[in-house]
């Protein structure tokens, strides 16, 4: 199976920070297999059509910035700003933190780091960004400290047949609490691969909250991987909007590496036309006394396609752990269609684990109701939409944010 | 005002109304008895827009207008209001909100501007006292956590708000104990004005001690069979439908 990758990695190019990890990625293609629909992980969504293009890296982008995207994404929001231009750090249009405590630089820039997830070593797309991975954001907090904004880290997907690489560290040291946004765009014109790992280490009682954000136009294969490692008594918040998106896979992996720790991700996806969202999140409770909270909420319109597959795993040694999943689901028009799949491993036997997942349509008798007070069926529906999707939008902390996701979703669907 | 002609109505295959007729003149209050099944939320139902139903034969007529043509917003905006049986629970959308969105709604169906904030909450602070519900209550989600008589005087606090030119009540004092059977007819019977007509819909004659109909009529098998004042109420507490 490696032989059908060769063509399709032919162009790109390897930079020469990061050899270990680089070096462990070309190891890994050599065996790891190009993900077929034979393999469970990837049943649902094909790539096929992604290895007929052959993507070429950039090293350097010296070339104007597009009229149609703006460079702060959230402009209003009071943050600092790293942004990326196909996997390339442009520093001109990036503020970054200077602050006691707090060492924040393109990945470039900050020597060979290590990383703990092993996902080059299970994935062929993972191998892939271990070995042809550009740049990204190189985090650490020291003890204690709280930054005082948010960081948005923006990518810009901009042409035809890109590989957009990014590969981040975020480290945040014991009681320390940092917010990241994490947002992709594309051109409309744009056709290709982004594909980004993120790795984050979170202390003891330390709070890392990642609001992550797809609003990508054109025709982009999207993976992004999150790998966050949890120490005891530490908070990870995370929330995941895919507003646009060809073809959209987000991988979340939660490690719970210490006692008590709280973990609380949602996310929502409601594409349209042939638009392609797969969620896939892994809640690993490894220690004793941890909370965690899933909340995805899905409507498929058109002829979309959507997978939610959720894994919670409760080890033998997590006693006490109290975790819940939920996920529902409306498809909205006849040719859409979602898979869904919650899956639970639980090996203690004094925990509290619930989860719910359903599949369904509008409740038409909410739309009755609503109708039958004078409200036309455009507006009733998109009250229920708001309303559907209102209790994962209110988990954004920062008012900013949550009106700019929203009236994102908004212009697109048309409310 | 509303002109129902020869009505027949089915659910699937099931025919449930068979030929009704009925007329209702401005300022009126018509009461419609009859045993279960008989097809009373049917014709609610109907009358409101519900897409269940079909209408296989007969006509509707609101103020000149073919009801049956116009689907549930429309038929609200044209000033119809039902009072739901089982009035629904909308999580996530607060009952000020979807008040705001009906109001506005029928306002931009006459041409009007949507209603400025201050009035707007001035006409919540005196509807909602019109039917004593709790301020709480205003901001919640629509119907969720309410109980069953406060989703009661919710459905008349919306009338309240809606003004409409007629108000179809679909048992309304099912579920409600005496205090709040006396708080709901209280609401209807101050929006009674000689241009406003209601139809109440009901098992018990108990309401029809509360609001007093100018026509009390039986449904059954689908067709209104008998018809007369408020005494007729009466006469069937007494002896059951099986008399008629």
């Amino acid at each position: 199976m490696t032989g059908s990758s060769n063509n399709f990695v032919s162009k790109f190019t390897s930079q020469d920070n990061n050899s270990s990890i680089r070096n462990a990625g070309f190891e890994a293609l050599e065996y790891l297999p190009v993900p077929t629909r034979k393999s469970e992980r990837w049943k649902y969504s094909p790539i096929t059509k992604l290895l007929s293009h052959t993507l070429s890296t950039k090293e350097s982008d010296n070339t104007v910035w597009p009229q149609e995207i703006s460079p702060n994404p959230v402009p209003h929001l009071n943050a600092y700003l790293i942004v990326f231009r196909n996997g390339v750090f442009i520093s001109s249009l990036s503020d970054l933190p200077v602050a006691e405590g707090v060492v924040c630089s393109p990945m470039s820039s900050a020597g060979d780091q290590v990383f703990a997830n092993t996902y080059h070593k299970t994935e062929w797309v993972g191998a892939i960004n271990a070995a042809y991975h550009q740049d990204g954001l190189y985090l650490r907090v020291e003890k204690n400290v709280v930054l005082d904004r948010p960081i948005i880290i923006h990518h810009l997907t901009d042409g035809a047949d890109v590989a957009c690489f990014p590969r981040h560290l975020i480290s945040i040291a014991e009681g320390a609490e940092v917010e990241v946004v994490v947002w992709s765009s594309a051109t409309s014109e744009s056709t290709g691969m982004y594909n980004g790992v993120l790795e984050a280490h979170v202390a003891s009682n330390a709070h890392l909250k990642i609001d992550k954000v797809c609003n990508e136009d054109g025709e982009v294969f999207h993976f992004s991987h999150e790998q966050i490692i949890q120490e005891s008594t530490s908070k990870y918040s995370m929330n995941t909007f895919t507003i646009k998106g060809y073809w959209v896979r987000n991988e979340l992996n939660i490690l719970s590496n210490g006692a008590g720790t709280d973990s609380v991700f949602n996310g929502t996806f409601m594409p349209t036309g042939s638009e392609h969202v797969d969620n896939h999140t892994t809640m690993d409770h490894a220690h004793p006394d941890g909370t965690s909270s899933e909340l995805y909420r899905g409507i498929m319109y058109d002829k979309s396609t959507g997978i939610f597959n959720g894994k919670i795993f409760v080890r033998k040694d997590a006693q006490r752990t109290n975790a819940f999943q939920q996920n529902t689901n409306i498809v909205a028009d006849k040719g859409a269609s979602i898979n869904a799949k919650p899956e639970l491993e639980i090996y203690a036997d004094d925990v509290k684990c619930s989860h719910g997942c359903t599949v369904g349509q509008f409740d038409n008798e909410a739309l009755f109701y609503l109708m039958s007070r004078g409200i036309d069926l455009k507006s009733a529906k998109s009250l229920l939409v708001r309303a559907f999707v209102g209790d994962v939008l209110n988990s954004v902390k920062s008012e900013d944010l949550r009106n700019k996701i929203m009236n994102l979703y908004s212009e697109k669907h048309n409310w | 005002m509303l002109k129902i002609k020869n009505l027949h109505a089915q659910v699937g295959e099931h025919q449930i109304l068979k030929g009704l007729d009925l007329e209702v003149m401005p300022g009126e209050v018509h009461a419609i008895m009859g045993p279960n099944g008989s097809g009373k939320s049917t014709l609610a139902s109907v009358l409101s827009g519900r897409d269940l139903y079909e209408v296989t034969e007969g006509s509707v007529e609101f103020e000149g207008k073919d009801l049956l043509d116009l689907d549930a917003s429309d038929r609200a905006r044209e000033g119809l209001f039902l009072a739901f049986q089982y009035p629904v629970e909308i999580p996530g959308v607060s009952n000020i909100n979807f008040m705001r969105a009906a109001l506005n709604g029928k306002r931009a169906h006459k041409g009007l501007d949507p209603i400025k904030g201050k009035d707007f909450l001035a006409k919540v602070k005196e509807c909602g006292e019109l039917v004593e519900l709790d301020g709480r209550l205003r901001d919640r989600s629509v119907n969720e956590g309410f109980s069953g008589g406060e989703k009661k005087r919710n459905e008349i606090f919306q009338m309240a708000m809606l003004e409409p030119k007629l108000a179809i009540l679909d048992e309304t004092d099912s579920g409600l104990d005496i205090d709040a059977l006396r708080v709901v007819s209280k609401g209807v019977n101050a929006m009674r004005t000689p241009d406003r007509s209601f139809i109440v819909i009901t098992h018990y004659q108990r309401l029809l001690d509360h609001i007093v109909p100018d026509y009390v009529h039986v449904l059954s098998g689908g067709k209104i069979v008998k018809t007369g004042g408020p005494e007729l109420a009466m006469e069937l507490e007494e002896k059951g439908y099986d008399w008629i």
